[in-house]
C-alpha cells in the first residue's frame, strides 16, 4: 500500500445520486489542516502561549525599574543562585532573577522578531512591488543591490552594523533587518512577477485600472502567503541572531530582560564546577528553554503554513 | 553555456565594489575618534588619540579614505588588518582552509544527514518518524550555536577527553611547525596523509569531530525541510504514481526515479548552503578555538577593523558569486530541462 | 552511507588517546604551556605599551640592566649590568644626576654575537626616539629628556639627536646616564624598561643604525614598520621559535648559550584562547598548565583536582571613577537637558566639591568588593596604594555612609540641588563586570537618597567610549590605573598633577599638588618622600578628583606539578599574574 496519501473524492456507486460537493472556505480548510496534524497543533498553541505571556508580562512579573525591561536584581554577587523563595527559576550571574527574565524576554523577543519581520515586509513591498511589476532597469537595480548585500555573511553584516551604530537593542533590531530585507524582496518580486501575468492582473489593466489600485487590491492578497510562511520560519531565526549579537557583546546590554542575554549571562557557567559540571543548569535551562519553544512553536507554525498554502502541494483535494 | 559564464563573472566587479561601497559608507557614521579605537588598545594611550588620529589619517573624508584604500587594492595591496597584525590578503590566504575544512566535513555531514531524514519523512509523511525525523532537525536550529558547542565540549572533551578543542595537539603542532613536515593544501586532514603522517591524520580528525558535529546539528534543519518538501512534490507527480501503479518496488521507485528529480532544488540549496556555513563557522570557531576566518571576521568587525572587513567581504562576495555560478551550472547538468540563458 | 560513519567515529574513538584520568603523570614535562585571554600587540620592546606583549618578552626573551630581587619591589639585583648603581657604591653622583652600571662582559644574544656597552646605549636611544603615539617612550624621555614626547602637538619633532646622545654615553665598559631633573624613582623605571637588543642586527633589518642624522626617520612607526615587531634577539633565557598569528599562538625555545644557567623548562607555550569554558576545560584534563580566569569565574576553578590557586596576591593596580568636571554638553545623550532643573545635570556639576564628596559618601565600598572582587581587594585611601613607598592606611578615607552623603547633597550648589534633584547618565566599558557593579551601586545608593535623583547605567562599547574622552563628554565613568613602575610617583603624576592625564581629561587641577608632585619625584630622602605623599593623600581627600573605589588583589591558577613560580607585582600580567619563566619546571 503505497504511503503517500491523495484525498479524492469518494467513489460513487453507480445510479446513486451525486454527493453535494461541499465548498469549504481557505479559513476553513486552514482549520481542518490544522486539527489533522498534531505537529502544526503544537506550533500554534506555543505561539498562542507565548503570546498570552507577553501581554500579561507586568501582571506576571512586576517591573521595578523605571525601564521595565532592566531585571531587578538583590545584591551583585557573581555566583548564580539555584531556584528557591524568592526566586522560582533561580538567578544568573549578578544576581538577575530568571524568572523575570523569561517573562519580560518574550516581550522583548516578540518585539523585536516581529519589528524585523515588519521592516522586511514593509522594505519589501515596495521595492519587491516597484521590481517585480514594473520590471526593467528598476528590477535590475533592486536585484543588484540585493545581491550586494546577500554577499555578505549575515553575522558579520550585523555586527559590522552595530559595532559602527552602536550597542543597543535598537541598533541591533536594524543590523538584523539589514541583513533578512533582501530576501524578503526577492521572494515578493518572484512571487510579483507570477502573479502580474495571470488573467485577472492583465483584465484589470486592460479595464483601466490605476497601477497602485491593482497592486493593492489584486496582487498583494495573491501573494501574501509565502511571505507568512518565510516570517514564520524567521521568526525564531532572528531570535537566534540577536542571541549571537549578545554573545559577541553587541546584542542587548546586561540586565536587559531578553533570553539571548541571559543565555550570554550563562555561557560562562554552563560547565558548572570542577565536581559538579551540572551545578548550575538553571542558567542555562530557563532562557534555553524558552527560545526553544520558541523557535520551535514559530517553526512548526511556518511549516503547517507551507503545508495548507503552498499551491505546489495542494496536489488534489 | 560559456556565454551564460561569463556573464554571471561579470557580475563579480560589481558585486565587489557594491560591498565594498556599503562598508565604507558604513564607515561615514564613524567619527575619527571611533575609527582610532582600533590602534588605542589601553587607557593608558588615550592622551596619544589626536596624534594617532593623525598618523594614520583617520579625519580625512571617506570618500578620500575609499580612494586611497581603491588605488592600494588596484596595485594588489589590501592593506594591513590591525587584529591579525598581518597584511589582510595573507591573512585571508591563512584563515580560509583552516575554515574550508570545517565546512567541507560538516557540508558532506549535513548534505547526506539531511537528505537522508528529508526523503524518510517525505515518504513516512505524517507518520511517527516524519514527526521525529522533524522535531530533532529543527530542534538544532532551536538554541545559539554556542550553547551546543559548550555542551558537546563538556561532555566528549571535560568528561570523556576523546575530542579537543583546537585544531592540533601539541605534539602535533610541533612536527606541523617543523621541516619534517609539508604543507600541501592548508588542509589538515589531507596534508598529514600527504606526508604519510598517520598518527597527525587521527589526530587532525579527533579535533574535526565536535566542531563538525555543532554545525551539523545546527543546519541540518534547513535541509531536511527543502528534501522533504521537493520530494513530496515529486511523490505526488504523475510519472511516479504510475510507476508505483505498474507495482514498481517501492525503494526503487524512490531511488531511481523521485529522488533525482527531488535533488535538483537541494543542489541549488547546497550550493547557497556551503556558502552560508563559511559565515555559520563564526561563532562555533570562537567556542572550539578554531583558527579560521569566521573568527577573525568577527573579531574584525567588533573592532572595527576596516581593511579587514573589506577585504574579507571582497574574497567572501568572490567565492558567493562563484558559488551561485558552480549550483547554476550543476543544476543545469542534473536537469535537462533547464537551458541557460 | 550511516554505517560508515559510524564506524569512522568508533575508529577514531579507539585510536585516539581515550578518557584520561585528571590525576596521571605529567603532560608534556618540557613544556610549560599557558592560555591567556589577550594576544600581544608586538615584539618590539620600544613598541609594546601592552601586557600581554611585555609578559611574554620580559623578562623571557629580553633582559634590563638591573630587575627586581625575586617578589620585593623596593630591592634591586643586577642582570645586564654587573652592580645595581647607588649613592653608597658610588655610582649614582651626589646631585643624583648621573648613574653608571657597569655592562656584564661574556653575554650573547640569542644570535650568537656578544653584547657590548654600544648594544646598551643603542637600545635605550632606540626606546626614547621610537616614540611611537601611544608607547612606552615617555617612560625614559621624562627622566633623561625633560620632556615626555619626542613631537611637539602638531606632530613636529622638536628633540635634538644631540640631547639623547648626552644622556646617555658610553664610558668604557661603562654606560652612563645623565639625568635633567633628579629623579627618585630611575633605578625603578629601569628596572622595568631598560631592555637590550643588538644594535647590528636591528640596523641590518631595516632598522635604525644608531647615526645622529638617520634618526628622525625612524620616528613614530606603524606597527608593521619593524622587523623587530615579529622577530627578536635578545640575551633571555628563552628565545622565539614561532610567533603564529593565525593560531593565535607563540612559542619559545630555551636558550642554551644564556649567561646564567639554562633554563629547567624546554619550551613555553603561549596561546591565546578567548573562551573560558575551553581554557578551564583544558586545565582541567592536563592539556593545560596555567590559564588566565577573571574574577567572577573563580568559583569554577576553586576544588579543581590537580590544580593550585593561590590568591591574596598584591597588585599595583587601582580602580577609580572619575568626575568630570568640564562636561561637553553638545550633542550629549548622557547630560539630559544640560541644565540644574532636575531633568540633567549642568557641564560643570562635578565642579562642586559637596557633590564629589557626597557621591564618595554614597558609594558601598564594601558591597562593591564584596561582589565585584569576591571581598579579595582593598579600599584605597586616595592614588597612593599599599605597596608605594609613602602608603599609610591612617590616613582619612570615605566611607559608605548615607547621611554624610545626604549633608553633601544638601549644601551643594547652594542647598539648590536637594530640592531641584538632577538626572544623567553614567557609563562604562562593555565586557567589565566590576564596572558594570560599581556603576550600579552608584545608581542604587544615590537614587535611595532622594526621588529626585536619577541616574541611568549605559553600557558603551570601547571605540564609542573613545569618542565620549576625546571629547570630554563622559560624565562619571570608571578607569583603571595599573602601576608601570612601582614608584609613588607614577600614581600621584596621572591622578593629581594638572598635566596629568586624568586631569587633562576631567577638568581637575590644584597647583599645590603640582608642586609637591615635582618635590617627590625629585627628592631622594625616602622619608621626605614619603611626608610628601603622605601629604598628597590628604589632597585628594579634600579634592576628591574621584571615587577610589578599589585596590584589588590577584589570584593565580596553575596544574599542581609546576614549580619554581615566585610573584612580582610589576611583572605584566600574562595569565592574571606575572611570569618568570626562568625559574619554572614541571615536576
Amino acid at each position: 500500500m503505497s504511503a503517500v496519501r491523495t484525498t479524492s473524492p469518494p467513489l460513487v456507486a453507480p445510479g446513486a445520486a451525486p454527493a453535494p460537493r461541499v465548498q469549504q472556505t481557505t479559513w476553513q480548510r486552514t482549520v481542518r489542516r490544522f486539527r489533522q496534524n498534531p505537529l502544526s497543533m503544537l506550533g500554534l498553541c506555543i505561539v498562542v502561549f507565548f503570546g498570552v505571556v507577553a501581554l500579561l508580562a507586568p501582571l506576571l512579573a512586576h517591573p521595578t525599574e523605571r525601564n521595565p525591561y532592566m531585571i531587578p536584581h538583590e545584591g551583585y554577587s557573581s555566583d548564580p543562585h539555584p531556584p528557591g523563595p524568592g526566586h522560582p527559576f533561580g538567578t544568573t550571574e549578578e544576581q538577575f532573577d530568571l524568572y523575570y527574565g523569561a517573562v519580560w524576554g518574550t516581550r522583548s523577543a516578540l518585539l523585536v522578531a516581529l519589528t524585523v519581520v515588519a521592516i522586511g515586509i514593509g522594505v519589501s513591498l515596495v521595492l519587491g512591488s516597484l521590481s517585480g511589476y514594473y520590471g526593467g532597469w528598476m528590477d535590475e537595480l533592486v536585484m543588484r543591490v540585493t545581491d550586494i548585500f546577500l554577499a555578505f555573511p549575515g553575522l558579520i553584516l550585523a555586527v559590522v552594523i552595530v559595532a559602527v551604530l552602536g550597542q543597543s537593542v535598537r541598533n541591533a533590531m536594524i543590523a538584523i533587518a539589514a541583513v533578512q530585507w533582501p530576501t524578503y524582496t526577492r521572494l515578493l518580486r518572484a512571487e510579483f512577477l507570477r502573479v502580474r501575468d495571470m488573467e485577472f492582473v492583465q483584465a484589470a489593466r486592460a479595464l483601466g485600472d490605476r497601477d497602485l489600485v491593482i497592486i493593492g487590491r489584486h496582487v498583494i492578497p495573491n501573494t501574501i502567503y509565502p511571505i507568512l510562511i518565510l516570517a514564520s520560519l524567521d521568526m525564531g531565526q532572528i531570535v537566534i541572531t540577536f542571541a549571537a549579537l549578545s554573545f559577541l557583546g553587541l546584542g542587548a546590554p546586561p540586565g536587559y530582560a531578553d533570553w539571548g542575554q541571559l543565555i550570554n549571562l550563562s555561557h560562562n557557567w554552563i560547565l558548572g564546577t570542577a565536581g559538579d559540571p551540572f551545578q548550575f543548569w538553571y542558567t542555562l535551562a530557563v532562557p534555553g528553554t524558552a527560545i526553544f519553544l520558541f523557535v520551535l512553536g514559530w517553526n512548526l507554525l511556518g511549516d503547517a503554513f507551507r503545508d495548507i498554502f503552498d499551491p505546489r502541494q495542494q496536489g488534489s483535494r | 553555456m560559456s556565454t551564460f559564464i561569463a556573464r554571471r563573472l561579470l557580475l563579480l566587479p560589481f558585486v565587489a565594489v557594491g560591498v565594498t561601497l556599503l562598508i565604507f559608507s558604513l564607515t561615514q557614521l564613524l567619527t575619527p575618534a571611533m575609527r582610532a579605537s582600533l590602534y588605542i588598545t589601553d587607557p593608558k594611550q588615550l592622551n596619544a588619540l589626536p596624534d594617532i588620529i593623525r598618523k594614520y589619517h583617520l579625519d580625512q573624508p571617506v570618500y578620500v579614505q575609499y580612494w586611497e584604500w581603491l588605488r592600494q587594492v588596484l596595485h594588489g595591496d589590501l592593506g594591513w588588518s590591525e587584529t591579525a597584525r598581518e597584511p589582510v590578503a595573507i591573512a585571508i590566504a591563512g584563515y580560509f582552509p583552516a575554515t574550508f575544512e570545517l565546512a567541507l566535513y560538516s557540508f558532506a555531514c549535513i548534505l547526506t544527514l539531511g537528505i537522508w531524514l528529508g526523503t524518510l519523512s517525505a515518504v513516512r509523511k505524517d507518520q511517527l518518524v516524519d514527526h521525529i525525523s522533524r522535531f530533532t532537525s529543527i530542534s538544532g536550529a532551536s538554541l545559539p550555536t554556542f550553547v551546543w558547542g559548550l555542551l558537546l565540549l563538556m561532555i566528549f572533551y571535560g568528561h570523556f577527553g576523546w575530542f579537543p578543542p583546537g585544531r592540533l595537539g601539541l605534539q602535533a603542532d610541533l612536527f606541523v611547525r617543523s621541516s619534517r613536515f609539508h604543507p600541501y593544501t592548508g588542509l589538515m586532514t589531507v596534508d598529514t596523509l600527504l606526508n604519510g603522517q598517520w598518527w597527525l591524520f587521527w589526530d587532525a580528525l579527533r579535533h574535526l569531530v565536535l566542531p563538525v558535529a555543532t554545525l551539523t546539528y545546527f543546519l541540518t534543519a534547513v535541509l531536511v525541510r527543502i528534501t522533504r518538501s521537493s520530494m513530496l512534490e515529486t511523490l505526488r507527480a504523475d510519472y511516479v504514481r504510475t510507476a508505483e501503479a505498474k507495482g514498481l518496488n517501492q525503494s526503487v521507485v524512490i531511488d531511481k526515479h523521485a529522488r533525482r528529480n527531488a535533488l535538483i532544488p537541494v543542489i541549488t540549496l547546497a550550493g547557497l548552503l556551503f556558502v552560508g556555513l563559511l559565515s555559520g563557522v563564526v561563532i562555533t570557531e570562537t567556542v572550539f578555538n578554531w583558527p579560521g576566518i569566521g573568527r577573525w571576521g568577527v573579531a574584525a568587525s567588533q573592532q572595527l577593523d576596516i581593511p579587514a572587513v573589506t577585504g574579507f567581504a571582497l574574497a567572501f562576495a568572490g567565492m558567493l558569486v562563484l558559488g551561485n555560478l558552480c549550483a547554476d551550472v550543476l543544476y543545469a547538468v542534473v536537469d535537462p530541462r533547464i537551458r541557460l540563458k | 552511507m550511516l554505517a560508515g560513519v559510524v564506524v569512522l567515529v568508533v575508529a577514531v574513538l579507539m585510536f585516539g588517546t581515550g578518557a584520561r584520568g585528571a590525576a596521571g603523570p605529567i603532560q608534556n614535562p618540557d613544556s610549560l604551556i599557558l592560555l591567556t585571554y589577550g594576544d600581544p600587540e608586538s615584539l618590539d620592546p620600544a613598541y609594546a605599551y601592552d601586557t600581554t606583549s611585555d609578559g611574554i618578552f620580559w623578562p623571557g626573551i629580553y633582559e634590563t640592566l638591573i630587575t627586581y630581587d625575586g617578589s620585593v619591589l623596593s630591592r634591586y639585583v643586577p642582570r645586564l649590568a654587573t652592580e645595581v648603581p647607588s649613592v653608597a657604591n658610588g655610582l649614582i653622583s651626589k646631585d643624583g644626576l648621573t648613574y653608571t652600571f657597569p655592562i656584564r662582559q661574556g653575554v650573547h644574544f640569542h644570535d650568537g654575537t656578544v653584547m657590548t656597552p654600544a648594544d646598551v646605549q643603542y637600545s635605550m636611544l632606540r626606546f626614547m626616539l621610537q616614540d611611537r603615539d601611544g608607547g612606552p617612550s615617555w617612560l625614559l624621555l621624562t627622566p633623561l629628556l625633560g620632556t615626555d614626547s619626542t613631537r611637539d602637538s602638531k606632530g613636529a619633532v622638536v628633540v635634538k639627536y644631540a640631547d639623547a646622545a648626552k644622556a646617555v654615553t658610553v664610558e668604557g665598559q661603562n654606560v652612563v646616564f645623565h639625568l635633567k631633573r633628579p629623579s627618585a624613582a630611575f633605578l625603578s623605571i629601569l628596572a622595568a624598561w631598560s631592555f637590550v637588543l643588538p644594535q647590528k642586527w636591528a640596523a641590518a633589518h631595516g632598522g635604525w643604525d644608531g647615526g645622529a642624522a638617520t634618526w628622525a626617520k625612524y620616528n613614530n612607526p606603524k606597527l608593521q614598520d619593524r622587523y623587530e615587531f615579529d622577530h627578536t634577539n635578545g640575551t633571555g633565557p628563552f628565545s622565539l621559535q614561532t610567533w603564529d598569528r593565525q593560531t593565535k599562538e607563540l612559542i619559545l625555545v630555551r636558550n642554551e648559550h644564556y649567561w646564567r644557567a639554562p633554563a629547567p623548562l624546554a619550551r613555553v607555550v603561549i596561546r591565546t584562547v578567548t573562551e573560558f569554558a575551553a581554557r578551564r576545560l583544558q586545565l582541567q584534563r592536563g592539556d593545560a598548565d596555567v590559564i588566565s580566569v577573571d574574577r567572577p569565574d573563580q568559583s569554577q576553578v576553586t576544588g579543581m583536582a590537580d590544580v593550585a590557586i593561590q590568591d591574596g596576591l598584591p597588585t599595583l593596580v587601582v580602580q577609580v571613577m572619575h568626575f568630570n568636571q568640564k562636561i561637553d554638553a553638545s550633542g550629549n545623550p548622557d547630560v539630559g537637558s544640560g541644565k540644574l532643573d532636575g531633568n540633567g545635570i549642568p557641564p560643570d556639576f562635578f565642579s562642586d566639591v559637596h557633590v564629589r564628596r557626597a557621591f564618595s559618601y554614597a558609594f558601598d565600598y564594601g558591597t562593591f568588593i564584596r561582589d565585584g572582587f569576591r571581598g579579595k581587594a582593598l579600599q584605597p585611601n586616595g592614588p597612593i596604594i599599599q605597596g608605594l613607598l609613602g602608603y599609610d592606611p591612617t590616613l582619612p578615607k570615605f566611607t559608605f555612609d548615607k547621611q554624610k552623603a545626604t549633608a553633601e547633597f544638601k549644601e551643594a550648589w547652594g542647598g539648590k540641588l536637594w530640592d531641584t534633584g538632577f538626572h544623567f547618565t553614567e557609563t562604562y566599558n562593555t565586557g567589565n563586570a566590576a564596572r558594570q557593579i560599581g556603576a550600579q551601586i552608584i545608581k542604587d545608593s544615590v537614587e535611595s537618597l532622594n526621588p529626585k535623583f536619577k541616574i541611568d547605567v549605559r553600557n558603551i562599547q570601547w571605540s564609542t567610549f573613545l569618542q565620549a574622552t576625546v571629547q570630554h563628554k563622559g560624565t562619571l565613568y570608571a578607569l583603571g590605573w595599573a602601576a608601570d613602575y612601582p614608584d609613588p610617583d607614577d600614581f600621584a603624576q596621572p591622578f593629581l598633577a594638572t598635566n596629568g592625564d586624568y586631569p587633562k581629561r576631567n577638568g581637575f587641577s590644584d597647583p599645590r599638588a603640582d608642586q609637591m608632585v615635582r618635590q617627590g619625584a625629585e627628592t631622594a630622602d625616602p622619608a621626605k618622600r614619603t611626608q610628601i605623599y603622605r601629604d598628597l593623600t590628604k589632597l585628594a581627600y579634600e579634592d576628591v578628583p574621584g571615587i577610589f573605589e578599589a585596590q584589588p588583589t590577584q589570584f593565580v591558577v596553575m596544574r599542581s606539578w609546576v614549580r619554581g613560580w615566585y610573584y612580582n607585582a610589576i611583572l605584566p600580567p600574562l595569565a592574571n599574574v606575572g611570569f618568570d619563566f626562568y625559574t619554572m619546571s614541571k615536576q
